[in-house]
């Protein structure tokens, strides 16, 4: 039984506050990922979970135990930190060994029990070795092996695959994942890597200086984004402002710069009315591109059946940019800048200068509030 | 062009010439002392009449010296040991210290170095009248302890300022208490530290002589202060046989400080 | 440098004292850590002078080192009108006033020269520093005797001057150097690429740079010079404070005036310390040559 409740946590240093108002219950076995840009006090959230630092207010449950006061070193929660903090003193074993040394396990149990880890991460052949010498990839293993060791009711990840490098990290999110669901014990996992958190994550927690905005399981946030910060930071997306032209149970036309009104379709009243200010997140992915362009037929907005609207706007390609798998090009429209992205392996290529045509359906947009909440209609 | 470059070259002489020069003059007082520790005769001179270990010989029939040397071994490892834990300590603390208590500790830990021994020892004296600790060997340990904690203190700043704390972090995170996470994590990584630390301690109170001058009574009198008192009657070579040791040790000391550390990095903590 | 740095955050941190140890988030394991050392400093250093300055207040007495639970300030009218005593004072004073020049100038030039010396050369000049550093003074005082007694030097100033050099002069370099180390050759390169000549270019770029280090070794070779015991006892026949106050305190029993001189030192070396801070700090930023 580990579930864990943390209830009304703060942290509060001086007059700046870290932490804020946290409330979140985490499922026995559930890997919950903590993401959010750095000072957005996910760190200390963890920190809090571990006993390294103490909340100003609030409650924290491990099981039903109440060990909000309990020091680090009392509760049965183990750690992987950044940088590791492997002991450079030691040997890979007896780094692995520390924590059962500590709850008094003798000798031969807890050497046999550290090389059934260091088993576990593939570090078996390393045991006498210095930790210093390893590479970050090794490291990693061990840091994790050490706190697996301990048999800890919950493992806490602070951001241990930032300093790895991009083919390693991934690597090793794989593995943390399968090492996850063998273990079928309870994980949370810090980190400012969108990324890491959708490949790894049961539920994602979103946090943004000191709050926990937004959970939820990795396509949910995805898909409902609380609100504008969020939709943002989980991927690059276009931010187009603009204001509400004509409101009505059907249909929400926003005037933007990008020259025409979008539509967006209502299913009930709208929470807005003429002259509220919106702005819209157009993402590149529900944006399709067309180099064909026929001039005249921006301003036809055809209403599909389901409701939905089609919008579409003819654009200038300003630049270029091959990213890898992908490329992406910026296209000026009206007065905006808009970026558009496609596969690598499409045969029509693009160049700075062309006319293109860029279309999207209505329904794919999101729409936030001047204070960042989301609107839906 | 040519007159610059001739210029240059009489200065990078200049230069040269200069430091060797200080560099003879800072070792030679010490190298007249222990030559004149093999003098045969009765009177210290430079350079010496005749070659002999007569005085070395005289040393180890001596109580008065014999007695002298186990004080100031006595005070030397007191201090050593009360320093050392009083600096560690308190060192260790201020990294742990997230209040401001502990910016007051470097200076309070400081401002005895810049206070004359003279009144520091006459200080003392009247306080240990008034306590009435006269006497006592803990008289010259605790005056010692007074200069030779602040150099454990910054020895150890300067070495937990290298440590990776979150070591500390992951101790108690995989179930270290207090004291076992110190014992089984920090002190292995910070022991050349307490060792130089302790060194240093040794033979500031090794050597330091107007306290213990002060502060001293027949009974407790150390090396320095009997070697004053001995010179101040008679300049006879024993003084240069006691003084040879005392070099010889702080050389020792100096060269295990060196092993453990580096002497780039002790000099530094001198300052 | 830290000694500095420490020394000039004392009136800020004196403030703070109070409010930190209202603070919460000290942790508790801290300062019981912190506790010891605190207490030490308190017992040993801060309430031992608060005795002195209460016997240089108290009234003297035939039969005791002073009369106990007397006040008067005898001891102080002693002090402040013996035209003996100011000469003493004086010439303690001069002798460091002298020391504290020389000691900065040659320490200069000497920590610059480890600073550019590398390899076997630089561990030879930093050992010919810290060796004569970690003996005690009564050997550096002494081996000047058989020295200087040929030499036709002793007894005299000259001879006290020396030794009292030999004695300060490693504290000097060492503080000294240690703040050089952190500096960049680069700088210097730099301003003799603008034309300065070597001697000016250090002269314009390190010295205001090492000016921390300058200070610090300044103000140890100053206060240790005036409250200089050994070289001019066993050296010369003139007599400075310290050997005044021994023997005020030794051999005459007179404590509540030794404590009075005492004050009255530490009084004025306050006010050279300060004087010399506020001087050379100023030099700090930039470095006029005259």
């Amino acid at each position: 039984m580990s579930e864990i409740t943390l209830q009304g946590l703060e942290k509060r240093y001086g007059e700046t506050t870290a932490v804020e108002e946290v409330s979140i219950d985490i499922d026995d076995g559930e890997l919950l990922c903590l993401l959010g840009p750095s000072g957005s006090g996910k760190s200390t959230t963890l920190r809090m979970l571990a006993g390294l630092e103490t909340p100003t207010e609030g409650e924290i449950r491990i099981g039903n135990t109440d060990v909000t006061d309990q020091p680090a070193y009392e509760r049965n929660t183990s750690t992987v930190f950044q940088d590791w903090a492997l002991f450079p003193h030691k040997t890979v074993l007896e780094n692995v060994a520390f924590g059962l040394k500590m709850r008094g396990v003798s000798t031969d149990e807890r050497h046999e029990r550290a090389r059934a880890m260091l088993e576990r991460v593939q570090m078996a052949s390393h045991e006498e070795d210095d930790p210093t010498n390893l590479s970050g990839g090794q490291k990693q293993r061990v840091a994790l092996a050490r706190s697996l060791a301990v048999n800890p009711d919950v493992l806490l990840l602070d951001e241990p695959l930032s300093n790895l490098d991009k083919r390693l990290r991934e690597d090793m999110q794989i593995e943390l994942r399968e090492i996850h669901e063998d273990l079928e014990e309870t994980f949370v996992h810090v980190t400012h890597d969108q990324d890491e958190a959708f490949t790894l994550a049961d539920r994602i927690g979103i946090m943004n200086e000191g709050e926990l905005i937004q959970v939820g399981e990795p396509d949910e946030v995805y898909e409902n984004p609380k609100n504008r910060f969020i939709e943002g930071f989980l991927g690059d997306t276009n931010f187009i402002d603009g204001e509400v032209a004509r409101a009505s149970e059907d249909a929400v036309h926003v005037e933007t710069g990008l020259g025409s009104e979008i539509v967006l379709p209502a299913e009930r009243e709208p929470a807005v009315t003429e002259g509220t200010e919106l702005t819209l997140s157009l993402r590149p992915e529900t944006l399709s591109i067309d180099g064909s362009t026929t001039s005249g037929s921006e301003h036809e907005r055809p209403m599909m059946a389901d409701g939905s609207a089609m919008n579409a706007v003819v654009g200038t390609v300003e630049n270029v940019l091959y990213r890898g798998s992908t490329v992406r090009c910026s296209v000026s429209v009206g007065g905006e800048s808009v970026f558009v992205e496609r596969s690598a392996g499409n045969t029509e290529t693009l160049t700075a200068g062309d006319e293109i045509r860029i279309e999207w359906n209505g329904a794919d947009v999101l729409a936030f509030h001047a204070d960042g909440e989301r609107v839906t209609f | 062009m040519t007159s610059n470059l001739h210029r240059e070259t009489v200065e990078a002489v200049a230069f040269r010439a200069g430091y060797l020069t200080l560099f003879a003059l800072m070792l030679l007082p010490l190298l007249v002392v222990i030559a004149t520790s093999f003098s045969a005769g009765s009177r210290i001179a430079f350079p010496p009449d005749g070659l002999s270990l007569v005085w070395y010989g005289e040393f180890f029939q001596s109580r008065r010296w014999l007695e002298a040397f186990t004080n100031s071994l006595v005070v030397g490892v007191g201090t050593a040991v009360v320093a050392t834990g009083l600096g560690v300590m308190g060192a260790f603390g201020q990294e742990l210290d997230d209040g401001s208590l502990g910016t007051i500790l470097a200076p309070l830990v400081l401002v005895p170095l810049l206070i004359p021994p003279v009144i520091l020892g006459i200080t003392l004296l009247m306080y240990f009248n008034e306590v009435g600790l006269r006497g006592s060997y803990w008289t010259i340990i605790l005056a010692h302890t007074l200069w030779a904690t602040p150099l454990v203190y910054f020895v150890m700043r300067s070495v937990f300022s290298r440590f990776d704390w979150q070591q500390l972090d992951a101790a108690h995170d995989l179930g270290a208490g207090p004291i076992q996470s110190f014992v089984h994590v920090v002190l292995p990584n910070v022991k050349h530290g307490v060792f130089v630390g302790a060194l240093l301690a040794f033979i500031i109170s090794l050597q330091e002589f107007v306290m213990a001058l002060f502060l001293s009574t027949a009974s407790t009198q150390t090396i320095p202060v009997l070697a004053w008192t001995e010179i101040r009657q008679a300049l006879d070579p024993m003084v240069s046989v006691v003084s040879t040791f005392l070099i010889l040790i702080s050389l020792g000391a100096l060269v295990l400080a060196v092993i453990a550390t580096n002497l780039e990095w002790v000099s530094k903590q001198l300052s | 440098m830290a000694l500095l740095t420490n020394t000039a955050s004392l009136s800020g941190s004196l403030g703070s004292i109070r409010e930190s140890l209202l603070d919460q988030s000290s942790s508790n394991r801290a300062l019981l850590l912190m506790a010891p050392l605190i207490a030490f400093e308190l017992l040993i250093f801060v309430i031992p002078f608060f005795i002195l300055l209460r016997i240089s207040v108290a009234g003297s007495s035939t039969d005791h080192v002073f009369a106990e639970g007397t006040w008067s300030l005898e001891a102080y009218r002693e002090v402040l009108t013996s035209d003996l005593l100011w000469s003493i004072i004086g010439y303690s004073f001069q002798l460091g006033a002298i020391v504290t020049v020389l000691a900065v100038v040659i320490g200069l030039f000497y920590a610059y020269a480890i600073w550019r010396s590398t390899g076997l050369l630089k561990s030879l000049l930093l050992f010919s520093v810290v060796l004569p550093l970690l003996t005690t003074l009564v050997i550096r005082t002494y081996a000047f005797d058989p020295l200087l007694v040929p030499a036709g030097l002793v007894p005299g100033t000259v001879g006290v001057v020396v030794a009292q050099l030999y004695i300060v002069l490693p504290y000097a370099v060492l503080a000294i150097y240690s703040v050089m180390a952190t500096t960049d050759w680069d700088v210097v390169e730099a301003a003799r690429d603008l034309g300065a000549s070597r001697p000016r270019s250090v002269l314009e770029v390190v010295v205001p740079q090492v000016m921390p280090g300058i200070i610090v070794a300044a103000v140890v070779s100053f206060a240790w010079s005036v409250g200089a015991y050994a070289a001019p006892e066993l050296l010369s026949n003139d007599i400075t404070f310290a050997m005044h106050v021994e023997g005020l305190m030794l051999s005459d029993m007179r404590y509540p005036e030794a404590a009075a001189l005492a004050v009255v030192m530490l009084g004025l070396m306050g006010v050279c310390i300060a004087g010399i801070f506020t001087v050379l700090n100023r030099f700090g930023g930039d470095f006029e040559l005259a």
